[in-house]
């Protein structure tokens, strides 16, 4: 057979490539333009919605707030919180772009697309643009709920140029990573910006317990925050265009290789969104355990349990990035309790410590999320399935232990109860040690049996009982807490007595619980 | 008397090239002269690094070491002129789940610019025995059906170097029998063949040289001794 020529005029370019494509896969769409504008209605009746509901929940805290007398103590300004809540946001946005490209290339496009002859700046023109837009309108629309509510009364001026500096601030870190990625230079900003988040976080909770800060912070934040107005967003937008311009001359310089592997991981991040699969989505992201300088001899292992001991203790030693959420997971309580204005809320107190505690048993529960994507790991050792549950809830136990005992002395700094809330948080701990394993060792979501209708489309039935498994015992194992606090009370013994009573039955249960359901 | 070619007929080479990943060295390194119409084989057992050869040779993979020099330049796979003389077919088995088997040649011919595109396209569907499917979505379609539609846009394209990684995967015994010979032909009229492959009746028909990787060193066989060398590895 002979083999085919071709006209170099007729290749098709970068736009062409992308339209045969979709006009392509257009012919057998079952969609009709009907359906598709009922879609976007309705997507967008239900972010108005949303963003009611949450205009409308940051408007009831603030009047909470203004309507309670200020605490005794000092208390961190909330502009130094907000400022730290921003740069942990978008350290961890620039972490989540470098992750996955930003600008990558699906399994798919990688195949088809990136072998022919098409400019491939002009092909990966529009990824760029798509990330961009998505994170833009996706910040811009968090952003005007947030700044009606900060201005009071509402000013116009204040929530557009907030949604301006919103939408110009996530389009030009998509461009600077972009352009690094384009430099070369993918994976290297996700460490620092990982250390960056830690340190505001970590940084932030020292300012609120430091007896000296208080006073001078809120004097900085009188008089040295600049405001943020027309100018500063109108140079923000300047500065997001140019570096993404700069990002799309830089396009053709992408190897095939990196958007290949860019692609696939963010399709596996997708495909575990859409699963809503959050184990899957945390090893989509992850990045690998740091290899160590030299290897442990592991002498002190005399028993099976102690191995499996061992070895989640030093898979945790080497994982940063867990490492880093425990930091974050102990600074949250103690912003929470003690950042001007919620320090008057016990309920922000309460939910502090609960989003702290349960972000640090996601963090203690890596090994054990390890073991349940490979099985064999569990079955390596003679141990019974309740031994190594037994085993695997130590070493989340002990840095639990670290944690809770720490953002539980942190809060209660100031009151003449100081170790007795450091023992209540303490007495927590095997609540959520149960919760670290019962999350990580949850049953996969069975989308072949019954589903259910829903506004976000088809669910499997049950995946509700079965995505809040963790959460519920940390929750329900934290309540006598939670209810000292939301009183104003002041822990004494005998409620260290009855907290860690409650929460070790319902550990005792969890465990055991789960220990069967992996026998069978 | 010296029988290899001259440095500017060579299309393909490349002198001690180290590959690898992440720093970790693969084989040894390797050495390659591939003028055109001339068909090297890289054979050797599993794991020793025959893909990742083939991924570093296309520009996929960065080398540890040593540089890949195409027509005389520098391997750059951004470059168009490099993606429009080089035909691979690699490990992917990745397609766009809404366009039909025909639609995905038609994307590979009318991209290159190929003059009369639908009948190039049929051509090669029939040449692959999947003209029937040619509608069918790939989720529609068998693991050696998907195989052979990857094959075929190979074909449907011009091209002076083809790199496949194990060809012969997933193909029934005639359907071997048929690429072996159409890609021995295609290189007789000026194709540069380039391929990993396990199958000894695959690279005797159509390599006229093969390289053997392996952990201590890389060397080339003389034509008639890869058969055995392939036996060997498989028992």
């Amino acid at each position: 057979m002979a083999r085919p020529s071709a006209d170099r005029a007729a290749e098709l370019d970068g736009p062409a490539v992308r339209r045969l494509t979709r006009q392509s896969a257009a012919q057998r769409a079952v969609t009709t333009l009907g359906a598709r504008i009922g879609d976007a209605w309705s997507t967008l009746v239900s972010v108005a919605i949303g963003l009611g509901l949450f205009g409308g929940w940051l408007n009831s805290v603030r009047d909470a707030v203004a309507g309670r007398s200020p605490g005794s103590g000092t208390a961190l300004p909330s502009r130094v919180t907000a400022v730290a809540a921003g740069v942990v946001a978008l350290a961890a946005l620039t972490t989540l772009l470098d992750r996955l490209g930003p600008v990558s290339a699906s399994p798919a496009a990688a195949a088809w697309w990136l072998p022919l002859p098409a400019d491939r700046a002009r092909l990966l023109r529009s990824e760029l643009g798509r990330v961009a837009g998505t994170t833009a309108v996706t910040t811009a629309l968090l952003c005007a709920p947030v700044a009606a509510v900060w201005s009071r009364p509402p000013s116009f001026s204040m929530v557009a140029t907030t949604v301006l500096g919103g939408t110009a601030a996530p389009s030009g870190l998509v461009g600077a990573v972009a352009l690094l990625q384009t430099r070369g230079h993918r994976g290297v900003l996700a460490p620092v910006t990982g250390a960056v988040a830690v340190g505001a976080g970590a940084l932030a909770a020292g300012l609120a317990v430091a007896p000296w800060a208080g006073d001078a912070l809120t004097a900085v934040s009188r008089h040295g925050f600049p405001e943020f107005g027309w100018l500063t967003a109108a140079i923000m937008v300047v500065a997001a265009a140019a570096v993404l311009i700069a990002a799309d001359r830089g396009l053709g310089r992408l190897r095939a290789g990196t958007l290949r592997a860019a692609g696939t991981a963010s399709a596996f991040a997708a495909a575990s969104v859409f699963s809503l699969d959050t184990r899957d989505l945390g090893r989509a992201l992850a990045s690998a355990p740091r290899t160590p300088r030299t290897g442990r001899r592991l002498t002190l292992v005399r028993r099976p349990w102690q191995a499996v001991t061992a070895a989640d203790l030093l898979l945790l030693s080497r994982s940063p990035w867990q490492c880093g959420q425990l930091v974050l997971a102990t600074s949250v309580p103690v912003l929470a309790a003690r950042t001007d204005g919620l320090d008057r809320l016990p309920a922000a107190t309460a939910v502090g410590l609960l989003v702290g505690w349960l972000a640090a048993a996601v963090a203690v529960g890596h090994p054990a999320r390890f073991a349940h994507a490979a099985p064999a790991i569990d079955r390596l050792l003679p141990l019974s399935s309740g031994q190594v549950v037994a085993a695997r809830s130590v070493a989340p136990a002990l840095v639990l232990t670290a944690v809770c005992g720490l953002s539980g002395l942190l809060v209660g700094v100031g009151s003449p109860s100081l170790l007795a809330w450091a023992a209540l948080a303490v007495a927590c701990v095997p609540a959520w040690t149960a919760a670290a394993l019962r999350g990580a060792y949850r049953p996969e979501l069975d989308w072949s049996g019954a589903v259910l209708a829903s506004p976000m489309g088809v669910l499997p039935a049950g995946i509700g009982a079965t995505l809040v498994q963790g959460i519920d015992v940390g929750v329900a194992g934290t309540l006598p807490l939670v209810v000292v606090v939301l009183t104003g009370a002041e822990p004494s013994p005998a409620l260290v007595g009855v907290q860690f009573a409650w929460a070790s039955c319902l550990a005792v249960a969890a465990l055991t619980h789960l220990a069967r359901r992996r026998a069978t | 008397m010296d029988d290899r070619p001259a440095a500017a007929e060579l299309l393909l080479s490349t002198s001690e090239l180290v590959v690898g990943h992440e720093g970790v060295q693969a084989c040894a390194p390797v050495t390659i002269e591939l003028p055109p119409a001339a068909a090297l084989a890289l054979i050797g057992p599993n794991g020793v690094g025959k893909s990742t050869v083939l991924h570093t040779l296309v520009g996929l993979l960065p080398p540890l070491a040593g540089e890949v020099e195409f027509d005389g330049e520098p391997v750059d796979e951004r470059r168009s002129p490099f993606r429009r003389d080089v035909a691979q077919v690699l490990d992917d088995d990745a397609f766009f789940p809404s366009l039909t088997a025909r639609e995905h040649l038609l994307l590979t011919a009318r991209g290159h610019g190929v003059v009369d595109a639908e009948t190039a396209v049929d051509d090669e569907l029939a040449a692959f025995g999947i003209e029937d499917r040619a509608g069918a979505l790939p989720t529609k379609l068998s693991s050696g059906q998907r195989r052979r539609l990857a094959l075929a846009a190979a074909f449907v394209r011009p091209a002076r170097l083809m790199v496949l990684d194990e060809p012969e995967r997933r193909l029934d015994a005639d359907m071997r029998q048929a690429l072996a010979e159409r890609l021995a032909t295609a290189r007789d009229d000026g194709l540069a063949v380039l391929f990993a492959s396990h199958d000894a009746a695959f690279v005797q028909t159509v390599a006229d040289q093969a390289l053997l990787l392996g952990d201590e060193e890389c060397r080339l066989l003389p034509p008639g001794d890869a058969p055995d060398a392939l036996s060997g590895m498989h028992g």
